[in-house]
């Protein structure tokens, strides 16, 4: 229901993949031969044989800083066609403008969200969030707890956010203004 | 130049009262972890470094990643030996202060010098690693002491589970003669991943082996583009001189040797001839010895005069007579080209050698090493002995002969 409202007042709900800020860009715990770029990159996510893979065990904590402010409205996260619902991730907490958190302290606070991700997800529906706890949004973090079939690894094939931005200034794209108007 | 911060983990537990590294396990250890503190911060001014001790009453964080190295340095001072090494806590407690450090864009590692039984099982040590690895810490490990099975396996059993892309290693110093720093100079822990440290490693190993580090001059090209240049070209020409020097000898040696009197001229004195040897020279080997030192005495006579001209016959000279360090390397670098197998007399090998001459005659005041008569004084001392030494040959097959 809650969903319905927000397709209703769908205005530019964009694919925040622009405003991802690459330079603060981390990711624990992934095997570096399978790495972010894979899952989140234009193009990148595409691809079928480009996925994101965790390394000693299936958890993997990815930190995201966005460029300018944001409001978080979905996400969608894709596992590998073949094996994703065995491999690809199951729970997922979202946090909100938390830096550098790492494994050890993901349990120390509530997260935003948490997502139970079906396979139905796994192949592409949204997750909707609580709109109302992403509304300003400068960085997130990822944190896929387990996956679906408990297995050693996780896989990855595509992260994408979707939400809208916050009239913030970006302060690159300031440029000096003829007066001429 | 990777921006690291590095936490070094000390084992000070009884077994480092042991001497088979000398002076004891302790301070080799010590030194080594000077070294590297050098290193690291040598390689990236933003690195930080802390110190911690694995043993002794319990597992101590002495010093927090810091740039400053008088700290480190300091709290080395005074570390008590005793207790057992605990090295799960001590990786873990590395681990949380690396987790705390001020700079969250420095790479974390951690180096850990091993040298007592550990404790722990394998599968604990595994289970580190692999956090270690979850948290992307890097590890390095210096397994020293005893050759104990047990510890190479444990050890190799956690490195095989932090190592992530070859980005930790692990290191193997058997006991021996040699300094534990100097193994570890060349290693990957010094090196870097192959870029970065390796110029502090050059310079470094360069120091300890008290030579040339493999470079021409024993000075870098990329460190010192133009003290190279220098260098190379002062022995080309001092290479010229030594060779009309010894054309000129060849004429008077015969005649001077048949004086063998001592000569207080600024030329090439008494140079004897390599190729006429006589069995009768046996007393002019003496004569020559103490011939250079009656020399060696009267340059400095010379040169305590004062208003004492300056040689100016090279260009290179102008430029080494501001620079005393300059000076020095030029002499040296006569020395690498004329260097050769040992001799009998030390007092002559040690007057033969250019550096130690050089040397003295630097820190003697008003002394000035560019002037040319104290460089033909130093030259033919130098040539002398290689001419000493194929006459001692020659004696000795002499006398094998006569027999």
């Amino acid at each position: 229901m809650s969903a319905e409202s927000t397709t209703a007042i769908n205005r530019s709900i964009v694919d925040l993949l622009d405003f991802i800020d690459w330079s603060g860009v981390e990711c624990l715990n992934h095997n570096t031969a399978h790495s972010l770029p894979n899952a989140i990159k234009q193009g990148y996510r595409e691809d079928e044989g480009l996925y994101l893979e965790s390394d000693a065990d299936e958890q993997l904590l990815i930190y995201l800083p966005f460029t300018q402010v944001v409001k978080l409205h979905s996400i969608v996260v894709k596992g590998p066609e073949e094996e994703g619902c065995l491999i690809g991730p199951k729970t997922v907490k979202l946090f909100s403008n938390r830096e550098h958190m790492g494994f050890s302290n993901v349990n120390d606070f509530p997260p935003s969200d948490t997502a139970v991700l079906t396979p139905d997800n796994l192949k592409g529906k949204p997750v909707v969030l609580k709109f109302v706890k992403f509304q300003n949004v400068r960085s997130l973090t990822i944190f896929i707890e387990d996956n679906q079939s408990g297995s050693e690894v996780t896989k990855v094939d595509k992260i994408a956010l979707f939400g809208t931005t916050v009239e913030t200034t970006d302060m690159k794209g300031l440029k000096k203004i003829e007066d001429n108007h | 130049m990777v921006l690291e911060a590095t936490l070094i983990c000390i084992d000070n537990s009884e077994w480092m009262r042991n001497g088979d590294y000398a002076p004891s396990r302790f301070q080799a250890q010590t030194e080594a972890a000077n070294l590297i503190c050098g290193a690291k911060t040598q390689l990236n001014p933003e690195n930080t470094v802390g110190v911690m001790t694995m043993a002794g009453k319990g597992v101590r964080v002495l010093v927090t990643p810091t740039s400053d190295l008088g700290k480190i340095l300091a709290c080395m001072h005074g570390l008590e030996i005793g207790g057992e090494l605990n090295l799960a806590a001590g990786i873990q407690v590395a681990q949380l202060a690396l987790k705390h450090r001020q700079n969250k864009k420095q790479q974390q590692r951690i180096i850990v010098f091993v040298g007592s039984p550990i404790k722990h099982e394998k599968k604990v040590l595994e289970m580190i690693g692999r956090k270690l690895k979850k948290n992307s810490v890097a590890l390095d490990i210096v397994n020293f002491g005893e050759d104990d099975e047990g510890n190479t396996e444990k050890l190799e059993a956690l490195l095989a589970a932090v190592n992530n892309n070859d980005s930790s290693h692990l290191v193997h110093v058997p006991p021996g003669p040699n300094a534990l720093s100097d193994v570890l100079l060349s290693t990957p822990i010094f090196t870097g991943d192959g870029e970065g440290g390796s110029g502090f490693a050059a310079a470094a190993a360069a120091a300890a082996a008290s030579g040339a580090s493999g470079y021409e001059f024993g000075v870098d090209p990329n460190l010192d583009p133009e003290l190279a240049l220098a260098l190379r070209v002062s022995m080309e020409e001092e290479r010229a001189r030594q060779e009309a020097a010894a054309k000129r000898a060849a004429e008077e040696a015969a005649k001077k040797e048949k004086q063998g009197e001592q000569q207080s001229s600024s030329q090439d004195v008494t140079m004897t001839d390599q190729d006429s040897v006589p069995a009768s020279e046996a007393d002019d080997k003496k004569k020559t010895t103490k011939h250079d030192e009656g020399l060696l005495q009267e340059a400095i006579a010379m040169s305590s005069t004062p208003s004492y001209p300056s040689g100016r016959d090279t260009n290179m000279s102008e430029v080494a007579e501001d620079d005393p360090e300059l000076a020095l390397a030029l002499q040296l670098s006569m020395q690498d080209g004329t260097k050769d197998a040992p001799s009998h007399s030390d007092m002559s090998q040690l007057l033969a050698d250019q550096a130690f001459v050089s040397s003295i005659l630097a820190s003697l005041p008003g002394v000035d090493p560019e002037d040319p008569s104290v460089k033909d004084v130093l030259t033919s001392m130098q040539n002398q002995s290689e001419p000493q030494e194929k006459k001692d040959e020659d004696k000795a097959s002499k006398e094998e002969e006569e027999k």
